[in-house]
C-alpha cells in the first residue's frame, strides 16, 4: 500500500518535473505549480487525503509529500529564476547601440605656454623658498631707470626701446616698463628694516619694449629674482641658478656657465648660459654638446641701488637674476617662433597649450605628461 | 667691436693659439658674436695678368678678355670699366662660389661670346661695398696665388659685444690687456716714439668755459701736420679697416680710424688750409647753429652743445662729428688733428638730440682713457709721418690735472661678496695685471684706478674686476639654506585665484590667449578708454597706440582672427591687466573670456544649440565659486557698460562693488569687428571680491539630515516685469529652515497667460530636520508660500 502509493506519487513527481522543464513561459509555469500544488492541486489532493490513511502511513507518506512539494518549488524557482535570466539577455540585447558614434561636444580647453612657463618656475622657486609678487606695468623712470642706477645720459638707456606715455601737466612722462627689475625697488622699499632677516622674491611679468622683428615683440614676459639678506654671496646666485636650470630643463647635469656681464643694477654682474647642442638643422638640444645659450642675467645687487632705497651694502647685500620667458619657453617647449605666442590662433593654442588639469608642480612633475 | 687675430697679436705677445683665446674671451666677459676667416671664402680666388683686351663684337660695353695665372690662359668676358691690357687683378675660374653674389660660377655665353670666368670687385669678394671696377692688384704681384695670399687676408676677423661698462675694450689694445692679465700672454708695449716736433702749431686752442662748466671739456690736445701726402693707404691699413668695416678714404682718414680701433681713442683731422683763422674754439652752442656734417647731412643745433668753430663757423660736433668745410680731402697737405676729453654725459645728450651716432660718439659716451690724448699725439704722428710723409709741430694743449682716482678696499669684502677665496697676493697680481696700483696700509688697499677705467667707481666694482681675471667658474655653487620657519605658500591668493580661474575655464572648453597691452585708439575709445595718460608717444604701429581699458576687444579681434582662419566655434579667456589710469592702482587685473559660435554643433544626436548670455552667466558663476566669492553676497543689477546689448547683459555686484560685467556684445561692436553672430563675452573683477574672512584652517562642522527630502511643485502667474529669479528668492523665505532649494522649471508667456503677465513653474525641495513631516505640516507650508508669493509679488497660484 505504502509503497504503491510512493510509486504513484514518483510519477507523478516526474511528470511534474518533465513539465516544468518543458514550459516555456512564465504563465506555463504558474499553471504547473496551481495544477500541482494549488488548493485543487495533485499534491494537495493526496496531502488532504492523508487523513483516510493510517498513522503510520500518515506519517510516511507525509514526510514524503512534503519533500516532493519543496521539490518542486524549488524546480519552479530556479525555472523562474532562468526565466528572468532569458527575459533579461534578450532585453539587454535589444538595447545594444552603436558604440562606433561620439557626440559632438566642446573640445577642453587649453592654458597657454607662457602660463604653463611662469607655473613651473614658482614650483621651483617656491621650493627654495620664494614668494611671488607683482608690480605695475605702468612705471615712472625712477622705479624703471633711475632707481636702478640707469640715470638719463647711460648708454645702457638706449639699448631699452622704450615706449613713453604722454606727458601730464609737470612734463613727467611714464614708461611701459621695460623689464621687471623696477618690482626689485619697490619690494625693497617695502622692508622693514627693524624686523628684516632676508626676503626671496620672484616677479613674473609682462615687459614692453619698442621693437617687433621675428624675435622681438613690443610686449614680451620676464621673470625677475631677488634675494637680499645679511650673508648672501654670489655661490648663493651660483647655486640657486644652477639648481633652477636643471631643474626646469629636467637634466641632472645640465652645464651651466657664468659668465662675466654687465648690468647699471648688479655688480659684479653674470650671464648665465647653458650647455647645447645646435643640429644642422638649425634646432638646439639643450644639455650636450659644444655651444652655449645665454638664457638669464644675474649679479649682486648693486651697492648704490640698496642706498637708494635705504638698505645699508655693509650690512646686507643679495642677488637678483631676470630671464626671458618666452625664451625659456621655446627652448623647452621646442616652438620655433616667438610671434605666434600673442596671435590667438586656435590651432596654436590646441598644439602647444597644455590641459587645464596638468599642475606643474614638483611632486606632480614639471614637463607636461599628457599635453 | 671688431679686431683681427694679427692685430690682436700687435698688443699680445702670447703663445696661445685663437681656438684658446677664443673660450677666454667669454669668461673674462667679452662676449664673441663670431669668428670669420674671408681666407677660407676666398681660397679659390686667383691671381692673374690680363693679356689681351679686345672689344666684345655685340656689346659696346664689354670685354673680351685673356686672362693668364702663371701656366693656363682663360678666355673671360669682363664689363668693368677699369680693365685694361697688362692689369693684374682677381680671378675666379668655373665652379668657384662668389659670396657677393652668393651664386657658384658656371661656364657661360654673353652675347655669343663664351666666357670661363670672371674678374671680380671687391664687393664681390665681400671685400667692401665698391663695385665700380674689378680689382687691381700691385704690378708686382706674383701670378697663380691665392687671393688671400696675395691681398694678405689670410687673417681671422673676431666680433666680440662690449658692455656699456667696457669701453676700454672699444679698442684692440684693452682686449689684449684683459687676456694678458687673464694669464693668456703678456701685453706689449706701445710702440711711441716720442718726437716733439720741429714747429709751433699753426692751429691753437681755445677754451673758454665758466668754472663750473670746465668739465665739459678738460681737456684737449692737438699739433699741425705739413707737406702731407694724402693718398690711398697702403694695402696693410686698407685690409684692416676692410675687415672690421671700416671704409677705407685716404691716408689721413684711415690712420684717425685705425688708431680709434686700435686703442680706442677717436681723432679728428681738420684740413688747416680750409681753416678760418688759426685758433679753434671750443664752446657750446646757441639755438639755431647749423652744422653740415662729415655725413653729408646739416644739423640744427640747440643751446648747449659742445661745438668747436673756427673764426668763420661752427664746424665740428665734438666727441661726435667732424665738419665738412674743414674736413680732409685727398688734396689735403696740411692737417691739424684733435685729441680731446668731453663730458659723456653731454655728448650722449647732443648725440640723441640730433639723433646722431658715430663710432667717435660711442666711445666718448662709455668714457675714454683721461691720458689719451698725450699718448695718441706721438703715437699718430709716427703713424702719419710713416704713411703721409712730411713733418710735424710741438703739440698745443689745454689741461685740467685730474687727481689720481683712489678706492679704499679691504680685501675681506672679496669673499663676503663673492663667496670665493682669493689669495691676497693673486688679487693683487691681477689687479696691477689690470692697471691697477696698490699701496697696502695696515688691513686696507689703497687702490689707485687705472686711468682708462671711469667705470670703476666702488668696492663692488673692484671685486668684479678681480673674480672675473680669476674666473667665475671657480666661485662655488653654494644651496640656499632652507629657512627655519615653515614654507609659505609663493601665491598670494590673487595668485591662487588666476589660478584656480584658469584652470575652471579651461575645462568649460575655453582656450588660454595672450594678447597685447595696448590696442588702438578706436577701440579704446569703444570701450571706454583712451584717456591720454594712457596714449603711447611712441607706438610701434597705429594698431598699438593706447593702453587697453577692457582685455574684450582683444578678444574680439582674436575671434574675427580664427574666423578669417576658418574656424567657426570657439572661446578664448585671457588673465591679465586692464588700465584705468597710469597710476599702479588704476591697473586691474581681470578674468576676461569670449564664447562665439555653437555649444553643440547639429549631429546625430542633438540639434544646434548656439552659445548665449546664459551660458556664460553660468560660466561667470562656475568661476566665481572656484575663486571665493560669496555666493550669497552676489546680486544681479542690469547695469553692464554700453558696449554689451542692453537687453542681454548683466552685473554681478557684491555692496557696491562690480564683481563682473557678462552678456552678449553689442551688436554694433560686434559689426565694427565684422562678426555675423553674437558674440557673448564676460569680465570678471577678481580685486573686487573680498577676501575670505576665515582664519581657521578646519571647515566649520557640516549639519546633515537622513531624513528623505520631499519636492513640491508649483506655478504661479506673475507680472512680467518681476525677475524670475525673484520668485525663487521669495519662495525661500517662506521657511529659511525646512526648503533648502527653489528651481526654476519653466518660464512661460503666451496663450492662456494674461497680457504682461507670465507663468513660472518652480520645484521646491523640503528637507525635514527633526522628523518626517505630515501631511498637514507640508500643507501649511505650500500655504505659507503661496500666500507669500501673493504679498510679496502679487503672484497668484496657477493650475497646472
Amino acid at each position: 500500500m505504502v509503497s504503491e502509493l510512493k510509486e504513484d506519487l514518483q510519477n507523478l513527481l516526474n511528470n511534474i518535473t518533465i513539465s516544468i522543464h518543458n514550459s516555456k513561459s512564465l504563465s506555463e509555469l504558474e499553471n504547473i505549480r496551481v495544477n500541482s500544488l494549488g488548493k485543487k492541486g495533485s499534491i494537495t489532493l493526496y496531502l488532504r487525503n492523508l487523513k483516510d490513511y493510517d498513522i503510520e502511513t500518515k506519517k510516511e507518506i507525509g514526510a514524503y509529500l512534503n519533500d516532493i512539494k519543496s521539490q518542486i518549488n524549488k524546480l519552479i524557482l530556479d525555472k523562474k529564476n532562468f526565466f528572468k535570466k532569458e527575459h533579461l539577455k534578450e532585453k539587454l540585447n535589444s538595447e545594444k547601440i552603436d558604440i562606433s558614434l561620439t557626440p559632438h561636444e566642446v573640445d577642453i580647453g587649453t592654458l597657454h605656454p607662457l602660463s604653463r612657463t611662469i607655473e613651473e618656475l614658482c614650483a621651483i622657486f617656491a621650493d627654495m623658498g620664494f614668494s611671488i609678487v607683482d608690480g605695475p606695468d605702468i612705471e615712472s623712470d625712477y622705479y624703471n631707470f633711475t632707481a636702478l642706477n640707469i640715470p638719463e645720459e647711460h648708454p645702457a638707456r638706449q639699448e631699452h626701446d622704450t615706449f613713453y606715455l604722454q606727458p601730464d601737466i609737470n612734463g613727467q612722462r611714464k614708461v611701459l616698463r621695460t623689464h621687471t627689475s623696477p618690482v626689485q625697488i619697490r619690494t625693497m622699499e617695502k622692508i622693514d628694516l627693524k624686523n628684516f632677516e632676508e626676503i626671496r622674491y620672484i616677479i613674473p611679468g609682462r615687459t614692453y619694449r619698442s621693437d617687433h622683428d621675428a624675435t622681438h615683440s613690443p610686449m614680451f614676459h620676464q621673470c625677475e629674482g631677488l634675494v637680499l639678506g645679511k650673508n648672501i654671496n654670489m655661490g648663493h646666485l651660483k647655486g640657486c641658478l644652477i639648481e633652477f636650470c636643471r631643474t626646469y630643463f629636467n637634466e641632472d647635469n645640465l652645464p651651466v656657465r657664468f659668465r662675466p656681464s654687465y648690468f647699471p643694477f648688479t655688480e659684479p654682474s653674470a650671464e648665465v648660459d647653458i650647455g647645447c647642442k645646435k643640429e644642422k638643422d638649425g634646432s638646439l638640444v639643450i644639455g650636450e654638446g659644444e655651444d652655449w645659450l645665454e638664457i638669464l642675467g644675474s649679479g649682486m645687487v648693486h651697492p648704490r641701488v640698496l642706498e637708494g632705497v635705504g638698505i645699508d651694502p655693509s650690512k646686507y647685500q643679495g642677488f637678483a637674476f631676470g630671464m626671458g620667458l618666452e625664451r625659456l619657453t621655446m627652448l623647452k617647449y621646442g616652438i620655433p617662433d616667438l610671434r605666434p605666442f600673442y596671435d590667438s590662433d586656435l590651432r596654436w593654442l590646441k598644439h602647444y597649450g597644455f590641459i587645464p588639469v596638468d599642475n606643474p608642480s614638483l611632486h606632480s612633475g614639471l614637463n607636461g605628461v599628457f599635453s | 667691436m671688431k679686431f683681427t687675430w694679427k692685430w690682436l697679436l700687435d698688443h699680445l705677445e702670447t703663445d696661445k693659439n685663437l681656438s684658446e683665446i677664443l673660450e677666454t674671451l667669454p669668461k673674462l666677459g667679452l662676449e664673441v658674436a663670431s669668428v670669420v676667416n674671408l681666407a677660407e671664402d676666398l681660397k679659390s680666388f686667383i691671381s692673374v695678368e690680363i693679356i689681351d683686351v679686345k672689344k666684345h663684337p655685340n656689346a659696346d660695353k664689354l670685354n673680351v678678355c685673356k686672362v693668364f695665372d702663371g701656366e693656363n690662359t682663360f678666355n673671360v668676358v669682363c664689363g668693368a670699366p677699369n680693365v685694361k691690357l697688362g692689369m693684374k687683378s682677381v680671378f675666379a675660374n668655373i665652379g668657384t662660389f662668389i659670396p657677393g653674389l652668393n651664386l657658384k660660377l658656371k661656364k657661360g655665353k654673353i652675347r655669343g661670346e663664351e666666357s670661363f670666368g670672371m674678374l671680380c670687385s671687391e664687393k664681390e669678394l665681400t671685400l667692401s661695398e665698391d663695385h665700380n671696377g674689378i680689382i687691381e692688384l700691385e704690378s708686382s704681384s706674383e701670378l697663380g696665388l691665392s687671393i688671400s695670399d696675395v691681398m694678405d687676408l689670410n687673417d681671422p676677423i673676431i666680433e666680440i659685444e662690449i658692455t656699456p661698462n667696457r669701453g676700454d675694450c672699444l679698442g684692440v689694445r684693452g682686449i689684449a690687456r684683459d687676456l694678458a692679465a687673464a694669464g693668456m700672454g703678456n701685453l706689449k708695449d706701445l710702440d711711441i716714439i716720442f718726437d716733439d716736433g720741429e714747429f709751433d702749431s699753426i692751429i691753437n686752442w681755445q677754451v673758454n668755459f665758466d668754472e663750473d662748466e670746465k668739465y665739459l671739456c678738460p681737456k684737449v690736445f692737438g699739433r699741425s701736420f705739413t707737406n702731407l701726402k694724402n693718398d690711398e693707404s697702403p694695402l696693410w691699413l686698407k685690409n684692416r679697416l676692410i675687415a672690421v668695416d671700416q671704409r677705407p678714404i685716404s691716408s689721413i682718414v684711415d690712420i684717425t680710424n685705425y688708431i680709434m680701433i686700435d686703442i680706442g681713442r677717436p681723432l679728428h683731422a681738420y684740413d688747416i688750409d680750409k681753416i678760418k683763422g688759426t685758433i679753434l674754439k671750443i664752446s657750446k652752442s646757441k639755438k639755431g647753429d647749423k652744422f653740415s656734417a662729415l655725413n653729408g647731412s646739416t644739423y640744427e643745433l640747440d643751446d648747449n652743445m659742445l661745438v668747436i668753430s673756427d673764426a668763420e663757423s661752427v664746424d665740428d660736433l665734438a666727441g661726435i662729428m667732424g665738419g665738412e668745410r674743414t674736413g680732409v680731402t685727398e688734396n689735403t697737405t696740411r692737417m691739424f688733428l684733435e685729441a680731446a676729453i668731453f663730458d659723456p654725459v653731454s655728448i650722449a645728450n647732443t648725440g640723441r638730440k640730433l639723433n646722431l651716432n658715430s663710432d667717435a660718439r660711442y666711445r666718448f659716451e662709455r668714457g675714454l682713457d683721461y691720458n689719451s690724448p698725450e699718448t695718441v699725439m706721438y703715437y699718430a704722428a709716427a703713424m702719419v709721418k710713416k704713411i703721409c710723409g712730411g713733418k710735424f709741430s710741438k703739440i698745443v694743449n689745454f689741461k685740467l690735472e685730474q687727481k689720481d682716482r683712489i678706492i679704499k678696499f679691504d680685501p675681506n669684502i672679496i669673499y663676503q661678496l663673492s663667496g670665493v677665496k682669493i689669495k691676497n697676493e693673486l688679487s693683487k697680481s691681477i689687479l696691477e695685471k689690470l692697471g691697477f696700483k696698490i699701496d697696502s696700509v695696515e688691513n686696507f688697499w689703497d687702490i689707485t684706478l687705472p686711468s682708462w677705467r671711469p667705470d670703476i667707481d666702488g668696492i663692488a666694482d673692484i671685486v668684479e674686476e678681480i673674480i672675473r681675471i680669476n674666473g667665475y667658474d671657480k666661485i662655488p655653487s653654494i644651496k640656499l639654506s632652507r629657512s627655519n620657519y615653515i614654507a609659505k605658500p609663493a601665491m598670494s591668493i590673487k595668485h591662487r585665484q588666476a589660478f584656480f580661474a584658469s584652470r575652471t575655464l579651461a575645462s568649460r572648453g575655453y582656450n588660454e590667449v595672450i594678447t597685447f597691452s595696448f590696442l588702438n585708439k578706436a577701440m579704446a575709445d569703444q570701450f571706454n578708454g583712451g584717456r591720454s595718460a594712457l596714449n603711447l608717444v611712441n607706438p610701434i604701429s597705429s594698431e598699438l597706440t593706447d593702453m587697453r581699458p577692457s582685455i574684450i576687444p582683444n578678444l574680439l579681434l582674436a575671434v574675427q582672427k580664427n574666423l578669417n582662419i576658418g574656424a567657426q566655434d570657439f572661446s578664448f579667456f585671457e588673465i591679465g591687466p586692464i588700465f584705468k589710469g597710469d597710476s599702479p592702482d588704476e591697473q586691474i587685473s581681470t578674468i576676461t573670456g569670449i564664447r562665439y559660435g555653437d555649444r553643440f554643433k547639429k549631429d546625430w544626436q542633438k540639434e544646434a544649440v548656439k552659445f548665449d548670455f546664459y551660458d556664460i552667466k553660468l560660466d561667470v558663476i562656475r568661476v566665481l565659486n572656484t575663486i571665493g566669492a560669496p555666493k550669497n553676497s552676489l546680486k544681479i543689477f542690469d547695469e553692464a557698460p554700453g558696449y554689451f546689448h542692453p537687453g542681454r547683459s548683466a552685473v554681478f555686484k557684491i555692496g557696491q562693488n562690480i564683481i563682473a560685467n557678462f552678456g552678449e556684445i553689442h551688436p554694433e561692436i560686434g559689426d565694427s569687428f565684422g562678426l555675423n553672430k553674437s558674440a557673448i563675452s564676460f569680465e570678471i573683477f577678481y580685486e573686487n571680491i573680498p577676501l575670505p574672512k576665515r582664519n581657521k584652517i578646519s571647515k566649520p562642522m557640516l549639519k546633515i539630515s537622513n531624513l528623505q527630502p520631499v519636492t513640491r511643485e508649483f506655478a504661479f502667474l506673475i507680472n512680467e516685469e518681476i525677475e524670475s529669479e525673484k520668485v525663487c528668492e521669495v519662495a525661500k523665505s517662506a521657511d529659511k529652515d525646512l526648503i533648502t532649494d527653489v528651481m526654476i522649471l519653466d518660464v512661460y508667456k503666451g496663450e492662456k497667460i494674461p497680457h504682461n503677465m507670465k507663468s513660472i513653474a518652480i520645484k521646491v525641495t523640503i528637507q525635514p530636520i527633526q522628523e518626517t513631516l505630515t501631511d498637514s505640516a507640508l500643507e501649511e507650508l505650500s500655504a505659507n508660500l503661496i500666500n507669500t508669493i501673493d504679498k510679496k509679488l502679487s503672484g497668484s497660484l496657477r493650475e497646472i
